[in-house]
């Protein structure tokens, strides 16, 4: 990709020795942690064609003083991150120094595709494309469902270009390590342990392998579990993710690449990028959750051509088994989902927007214009338009409402931005990952050792232990978001939580499970995975009932906590969320009461201290189509959901700034948390845009109306069975026990209150 | 509906009033801790819109609180203003309008962390101020808690709030006055002011508010 612009550049007789006096190329990867890399490997390629092309990195982990360098002097080639281009056009003198850009390469685009980040970077490419309408664009993707669209949201809406797809087909192995004792192998949780010691034999028979898990306390815990059987592998094998320190992480990553090292338990920080040409075997902890997931990760290894990519997968609960089997059916037929671009998030419009007044400003008919040229908002209303710029040069709609606000000012028809105050804390929050606020661990000495979610620290008292980073540490203080911590003799510790969700079983995956579980029904499974699971499937069969295609299942199983209704569509989690607080809220219709709700990939519950039945007739009533959108949104006030979307939307336009250790007093001051930016916008001004932003969010791309409406209908033609079994089953156990919950009530706040308290008198 | 409940502490009457206050008949005085007036216009002076209604939503609850408590004394217990740039025109004018119609209303103030770098209320507010702790009508007024007090004490700062469960799986998050022998915390009266969530020992008391009622909440070892 690289090659043309060199090319070009070499032809056009330069060679006179002499560096590029602008930046040629601009080379764009969504991993920080990559940007390294991939510096290092254009760096050896010029300096073996021995150019004298200047090739540098910029990021997050870049230093003030080298970023104010560059900003002056560009190298001939950059590497940067969508978040740091970003940055870039909020300087004014950054056209100029774009004005020789002849290029732009977007690695892993398929990464960034379906995110907000994607959509960023199709409102930066517009901004290039409009300084330089010939710009080249290269984008570089893994297998997706959807490479045309990928390619199209890439090149934006007026540009054609040419799909080049490799046609070595690599060969991929799906091995599953299978628990010894099925009927003690647990039915739910996610950190398992089980089968440590099978782990431990695998790496052992292989010089480097990756251990993939699908959340960071799971490293943490298999990282010490795999220590407790093999404590001889102390210092030879690693662990990587997301909240350890960069520096740690890169010392990983080095001895990773020479091949020192006997193992990494990482998560998806290990996903993307550069090869590891050493790993010689890839162990995939915990569901695969997606197809082009799994597939990814076993690519992480076998990169001599030819060579087979084998991944072991390594089940934490009963269910996953039928998953690995389901994903490997899927490899092999090429069913690999689509990634969707976003449709217009106006959020990231009105940060981009502030990103151009700061940049030199903007007028308006040609930025709509350049804007319309970005995929995902070539549909962009005018109405949408208005709404976003009144966002920004007034706060919102109601006008006597945000006064003493003013982050962008119209000027002789330029916006433009007109403090200091308010470009300083933009250019702090450009950007549109979401994280908890994060507390810095830090031993006592200075070294740090990474970052940790604020409501986990907050649980653990002074003196008690924890595992972080590998290590056993003694919580000694906390002061100004730093955890300060010393290592521990011994002892038993917590193994942290961090905020941010769980993957959710794509819908792909979903139905070739539903497919795994008729084909065993009808005793046509043959897999080592479907014959682990016989035992586990027969007892649901006897205990309820295992649904066949065309039936939907439904329990009722009454526990100390209540009465508790699960109900099985096997539609994935986020399917399974909207139509949990869709169902809460239509019951809760019926009569006064409260329900808890759960859900996971494969079904939903509902728990009640109610004694209602529910027949038939009624079920299918609470599961009708009609009315669908409607009453989701009423249910989404009710329930967390858009609450939990709009942390995000908040944080991409530009409400909550995250936290960092030894942030001044101006930043701390106006520090809230998205739920209180929602309770109060709910309050004084319900019409607010951002709102309106996080329910759209919520009803397009975590509940998908439009698929839940299909699966409502498809329900209908179901035939209903309905059991009542004494215990609580295979399927309905994880349900039962998931944590994360949320309420919808249709009694009042005292009621429930009153309640409460008189069962924990009761219980006294 | 339970609007306040009465309660005996360190020999003394006082009622925990549902709107985040506590009334104390004999002396005629109310308590508030955590106001941060102020606090949105500090978020839209740094170019993040957040809607005003707050301040004076918060200036009329006061009203109807000391009217209906007759009550002739407030003591703020820290944190009145938020910050120094919230101290906006028009929060001097919505709290200035506010005490007019008070005038004969005594006013202390707690200085509160966050009262250091915002300075001192306007002089026109007619607040008095004073050091945390500070001793009025005989008790020990205070903005930060501390852990092991001579005197038993009032005070705010830190917005405690608690998470109740029930059958059902059922759970609330609310507000909450936090209660021992030698210290009550207050919740915070600020409407635009966030909780964090307290673990009560045995033997203390907790009370949970949602603004309207509030109810006592057994505390299970």
């Amino acid at each position: 990709m690289w090659a043309p612009p060199l090319i070009e550049w070499m032809n056009q007789g330069e060679l006179r020795r002499k560096r590029p006096a602008r930046l040629k190329v601009l080379w764009i990867t969504p991993l920080r942690a990559l940007v390294e890399d991939t510096n290092r490997s254009l760096t050896e390629l010029v300096e073996g064609l021995q150019l004298p092309w200047t090739i540098e990195s910029r990021s997050g982990d870049t230093t003030g003083s080298r970023k104010a360098s560059q900003r002056k002097k560009f190298p001939a080639a950059l590497v940067t991150t969508p978040e740091s281009l970003s940055l870039l056009l909020s300087y004014p003198e950054t056209r100029e120094s774009f004005s020789e850009l002849e290029a732009v390469i977007v690695d892993e685009w398929h990464e960034l595709l379906s995110t907000k980040r994607g959509t960023q970077t199709e409102l930066c490419l517009a901004r290039l494309r409009r300084w330089n309408p010939s710009l080249r664009t290269w984008g570089l993707s893994a297998t997706l469902g959807n490479l045309k669209q990928a390619m199209a949201a890439l090149l934006g809406n007026d540009k054609e270009g040419v799909l080049i797809e490799g046609d070595t087909r690599k060969k991929f192995v799906v091995k599953t390590l299978i628990p010894k004792n099925m009927e003690r192998f647990p039915w739910s949780g996610h950190l398992g342990g089980k089968l440590v010691e099978q782990v431990a034999q695998a790496i052992e028979k292989k010089t480097t392998s990756l251990v993939f898990t699908n959340v960071r306390s799971q490293t943490e815990y298999w990282f010490d579990a795999l220590l407790g059987v093999r404590p001889e592998w102390k210092g030879q094998i690693g662990i990587h993710h997301g909240s350890i320190d960069r520096k740690e992480r890169t010392v990983i990553e080095n001895r990773l690449r020479s091949g020192e090292i006997k193992a990494v338990v990482c998560t998806s920080s290990l996903d993307l990028g550069v090869d590891f040409s050493p790993v010689e075997q890839v162990i995939q902890i915990g569901g695969p959750k997606g197809i082009a997931r799994l597939l990814q990760r076993a690519g992480r290894c076998g990169h001599q051509p030819g060579a087979t990519s084998t991944v072991i997968c390594v089940p934490t609960q009963a269910m996953e088994l039928i998953e690995y089997a389901a994903a490997r059916k899927s490899m092999a037929e090429g069913k690999i989902e689509e990634r969707e671009p976003l449709d217009a998030p106006l959020d990231l419009l009105a940060q981009h927007l502030i990103t151009l007044a700061l940049g030199g400003g903007f007028k308006e008919g040609e930025t709509i214009s350049e804007i319309k040229t970005a995929w995902s908002y070539r549909n962009l209303t005018r109405q949408e338009w208005d709404w976003t710029v009144e966002f920004i040069v007034r706060g919102g709609k109601t006008l006597q409402a945000y006064d003493q606000f003013k982050r962008v000012v119209l000027k002789d028809g330029v916006y433009q931005v007109p403090s200091s105050l308010i470009s300083r804390f933009h250019r702090m929050s450009i950007g549109t990952i979401t994280s908890d606020p994060a507390i810095t661990v830090q031993f006592q000495k200075g070294k740090t050792l990474g970052t940790i979610d604020e409501s986990f620290i907050a649980r653990i008292k002074k003196g008690s232990h924890f595992f972080f980073s590998g290590k056993l540490l003694t919580l000694v203080r906390i002061r100004d978001l730093t955890a300060v911590v010393k290592l521990a003799r011994s002892g038993k510790g917590v193994i942290p939580v961090w905020g941010g969700g769980k993957f959710p079983l794509s819908s792909e995956l979903a139905q070739s499970v539903r497919e795994r579980i008729e084909q065993f029904r009808l005793g046509k499974t043959s897999e080592p995975e479907m014959k682990a699971m016989q035992g586990t499937l027969q007892l649901q069969d006897e205990e309820s009932h295992l649904p066949a295609l065309s039936e939907f299942l439904i329990e009722k199983t009454i526990t100390n906590d209540g009465v508790n209704w699960f109900l099985f569509p096997f539609a994935g989690r986020l399917a399974h969320e909207g139509l949990a607080s869709l169902i809460a809220h239509r019951m809760s219709q019926l009569e006064p009461m409260t329900l808890s709700v759960s859900f996971n990939d494969y079904g939903l519950s509902l728990c009640s201290n109610s004694e209602k039945e529910i027949d038939e007739t009624t079920w299918r009533t609470l599961l009708r189509p009609e009315g669908l959108v409607e009453e989701l949104l009423t249910c989404m006030n009710q329930s967390e959901m858009a609450k939990r979307q709009f942390r995000e939307v908040a944080r991409v336009a530009g409400l909550i700034f995250q936290g960092y250790p030894g942030a001044q007093k101006s930043i701390k001051q106006v520090q809230a948390s998205g739920g209180l930016f929602f309770d109060v916008f709910a309050k004084y001004d319900p019409d607010n845009l951002l709102l309106t932003q996080a329910r759209r969010e919520v009803l397009d791309r975590q509940l998908e109306a439009k698929r839940l409406t299909e699966k409502l209908r498809e329900i209908q033609n179901q035939l209903f069975v309905l059991r009542n079994p004494a215990k609580l089953t295979p399927f309905s156990f994880p349900l039962w026990a998931e944590s994360l919950r949320t309420q919808i009530s249709s009694e009042s706040w005292s009621d429930r209150v009153r309640k409460m308290a008189q069962e924990l008198e009761a219980g006294n | 509906m339970n609007t306040k409940v009465e309660i005996s502490w360190q020999g003394r009457n006082f009622s925990l009033l549902a709107d985040r206050a506590i009334h104390w008949p004999s002396q005629k005085t109310l308590f508030i801790a955590d106001p941060h007036f102020g606090k949105a216009a500090t978020f839209r002076k740094s170019g993040i819109p957040v809607p005003e209604r707050t301040t004076q939503d918060d200036c009329d609850r006061l009203t109807k609180l000391v009217e209906e408590t007759s009550s002739r004394t407030i003591i703020f217990l820290g944190d009145f203003f938020h910050a120094r740039i919230g101290k906006t025109e028009e929060v001097r004018k919505i709290l200035t309008d506010w005490r007019k119609n008070l005038s004969s209303l005594q006013v202390h103030l707690v200085r509160g962390n966050h009262d250091l770098s915002s300075g001192d209320p306007w002089p026109e507010l007619q607040i008095q101020c004073h050091p945390d702790p500070v001793n009025i009508f005989g008790i020990e007024c205070r903005h930060l808690p501390v852990p092991r007090s001579q005197k038993p004490y009032l005070a705010g700062h830190i917005h405690p709030g608690f998470t109740l469960k029930g059958r059902g799986k059922d759970q609330i998050r609310s507000a909450c006055f936090h209660l021992n022998q030698s210290q009550i915390i207050l919740p915070a009266f600020g409407s635009f002011t966030g909780l964090k969530n307290i673990q009560p020992l045995p033997g203390e008391h907790i009370f949970l508010t949602n603004g309207k009622e509030i109810f006592e909440i057994p505390i299970t070892a």
